[in-house]
């Protein structure tokens, strides 16, 4: 049975039902009887939306081959990090957990073994403490500006 | 569209917890609370550190509350007049609290956990097989040397070996057995037991251990302890080697005890036909937390109070324990050697050799998964201490 997706760009995806309750949220939808119509989801954009679905549908077809799977997610991740963003909440939104985590585990490997003036250029953050409680800080947890 | 973006404002709070979470290394988490005071104060705010602690050790879900000891060794007064609430403060030591405690959990040096033996579920010809032999230095080998459980006509009758830890607060990451060979008898028959599981826990009462009695027949040990960890089933070889246990993942011991449980009687004797286990050596490996941290007031539930030591150097580049941790290794080796010393004067015919590269030797297992058997050995020799003497030093000379 086949399904009917409205992004927030008003684009129409077919899916089936199969790839699309990878989503919890729609999978409620589903069992709750609300699925007959077109299902909007205004929080995801057709771009968003497409990478989303091919995530699915892989899920699906891969199911039995772990490394197949494995391969597929290493290179599926590898993207933007604006375009990660909007998988990380896309994923949060329609709940699909595998696919948060990948992209939790993503971002976290983007800050993994970074200093903290390196982490504020990936993540665009401000330095906003004074240099005397930079260094206090800095104090308190030597060991880890050691390494 | 900007290339890099700041996920605070991006993703909602719980996205960022969820994100956070996935930092698996202390010092990463560190690093990302020094970024800024927003990503600082998320942190505290949602008790990240603990989290990540708790992950690593649920041994902590017991923790009643922490407390700091300033540089003179007493808890910190509350700032009077503070701007921040109460709240903030306790979640701020929190904080400090819990990202000192993953730092050292991952870092302190690995070494010989064990302070002494308590107890033996039962004891063949005490004094002479009893449970102190075990913890002879595993280098010198006698042929005299090891613990004997009492017979039993029932295979399935187990044995238990309890010892207390260098110190209340350790993670343990694995523990070496080796069963004993008695060369003395016809066929040199290996008393080793089927499987072993290890226990972790505390006294039920702090005035339990006082005085370490090491008596043919005890209290069951069950009266004395309450245990917080169960380890799962290892098999154990039937060998005479030394044999490694790796816990699945590090566990923290909050008590300071530990229990050897021995499953499943394999051989018999000759003499009598009844099955025995008996163990040469063991020993127990891991991080010793203190001084640095100390717990307190262990309650039958389990809860405790654990204090962070803020005298303790936690900066030093060396991660070792401090002087008064190795203090208590030296004076437990002297002890026994002194043992040692004292029991081969009562015993006339023993041979001693020195065994170098132990870990070549060592056979590791894995747990037992789902009925299956198998274990790996780390070498393909099988080792037998005696014939290493012989050949070794022929060849030498």
């Amino acid at each position: 049975m086949a399904l009917e997706l409205k992004s927030s760009d008003n684009k129409i995806f077919e899916v089936e039902e199969l790839v699309a309750v990878q989503s919890e949220t729609i999978k409620s939808l589903v069992e709750d009887g609300c699925a007959d119509n077109v299902i909007p989801l205004p929080n995801v954009d057709s771009k968003t939306l497409e990478l989303v679905l091919d995530w699915c549908k892989n899920h699906v077809d891969m199911k039995l081959d772990e490394e197949k799977l494995k391969e597929y997610e290493d290179k599926f991740i590898e993207v933007d990090q604006a375009v990660l963003y909007d998988l990380l909440l896309a994923a949060n939104y329609l709940n699909i957990k595998d696919l948060l985590n990948r992209a939790c585990q993503k971002v976290a490997d983007m800050l993994k073994g970074k200093t903290p003036e390196q982490i504020r250029e990936t993540l665009n953050i401000v330095n906003d403490f004074s240099p005397e409680e930079e260094e206090e800080i800095r104090k308190e947890n030597l060991w880890a500006f050691e390494e | 569209m900007e290339a890099c973006m700041d996920f605070m404002n991006w993703l909602d709070l719980d996205m960022s917890e969820k994100l956070l979470m996935h930092l698996k290394d202390p010092s990463d988490l560190a690093r990302v609370s020094s970024v800024s005071r927003s990503l600082r104060d998320f942190v505290i705010a949602n008790g990240l550190f603990k989290q990540l602690c708790l992950r690593m050790f649920p041994q902590l879900s017991k923790v009643a509350h922490v407390m700091e000891l300033n540089n003179c060794g007493v808890k910190e007064p509350v700032e009077v007049g503070s701007s921040h609430s109460m709240e903030w403060e306790s979640l701020a030591r929190d904080h400090r609290v819990y990202a000192t405690l993953a730092r050292v959990c991952t870092s302190f040096s690995l070494r010989d956990c064990i302070s002494e033996a308590i107890s033996a579920s039962s004891t063949d010809n005490y004094p002479a097989e009893t449970i102190d032999n075990t913890l002879l230095p595993a280098g010198i080998v006698s042929r005299r040397a090891y613990w004997s459980s009492k017979g039993q006509s029932n295979p399935a009758v187990p044995e238990t070996l309890t010892y207390k830890l260098v110190s209340e607060f350790c993670v343990i990451t694995e523990i070496y057995i080796r069963p004993f060979k008695a060369y003395f008898q016809r066929g040199s028959p290996i008393y080793s037991a089927k499987s072993v599981r290890f226990r972790m826990g505390h006294p039920k009462s702090p005035n339990d251990l006082g005085s370490h009695l090491l008596c043919d027949s005890l209290p069951s040990a069950d009266d004395t302890f309450i245990w917080t960890y169960t380890s799962p089933e290892f098999p154990m070889a039937q060998e005479s080697c030394l044999q490694k246990f790796r816990l699945p993942e590090p566990v923290l011991c909050i008590g300071g005890i530990l229990q050897i449980e021995l499953l499943g009687r394999v051989q018999t004797q000759e003499m009598d036909g009844l099955f025995y286990i008996c163990i040469s050596h063991v020993h127990v490996v891991g991080r010793c937390l203190s001084p640095a941290f100390v717990v307190e007031n262990i309650q039958p539930s389990g809860t405790f109070v654990l204090k962070k030591d803020m005298r303790y150097k936690f900066h030093t580049q060396q991660s070792s324990p401090d002087n008064e941790a190795q203090e208590i290794s030296d004076d437990q080796l002297q002890r026994r050697f002194r043992y040692l010393r004292n029991y081969l004067r009562n015993l006339n015919v023993i041979e001693i050799e020195e065994y170098e590269g132990e870990e070549e030797d060592v056979v590791e297992i894995e747990e037992y998964e789902s009925g299956e058997e198998e274990y790996e050995s780390g070498e393909e020799e099988d080792v037998e201490i005696e014939e290493y003497e012989s050949g070794e030093e022929e060849d030498e000379a």
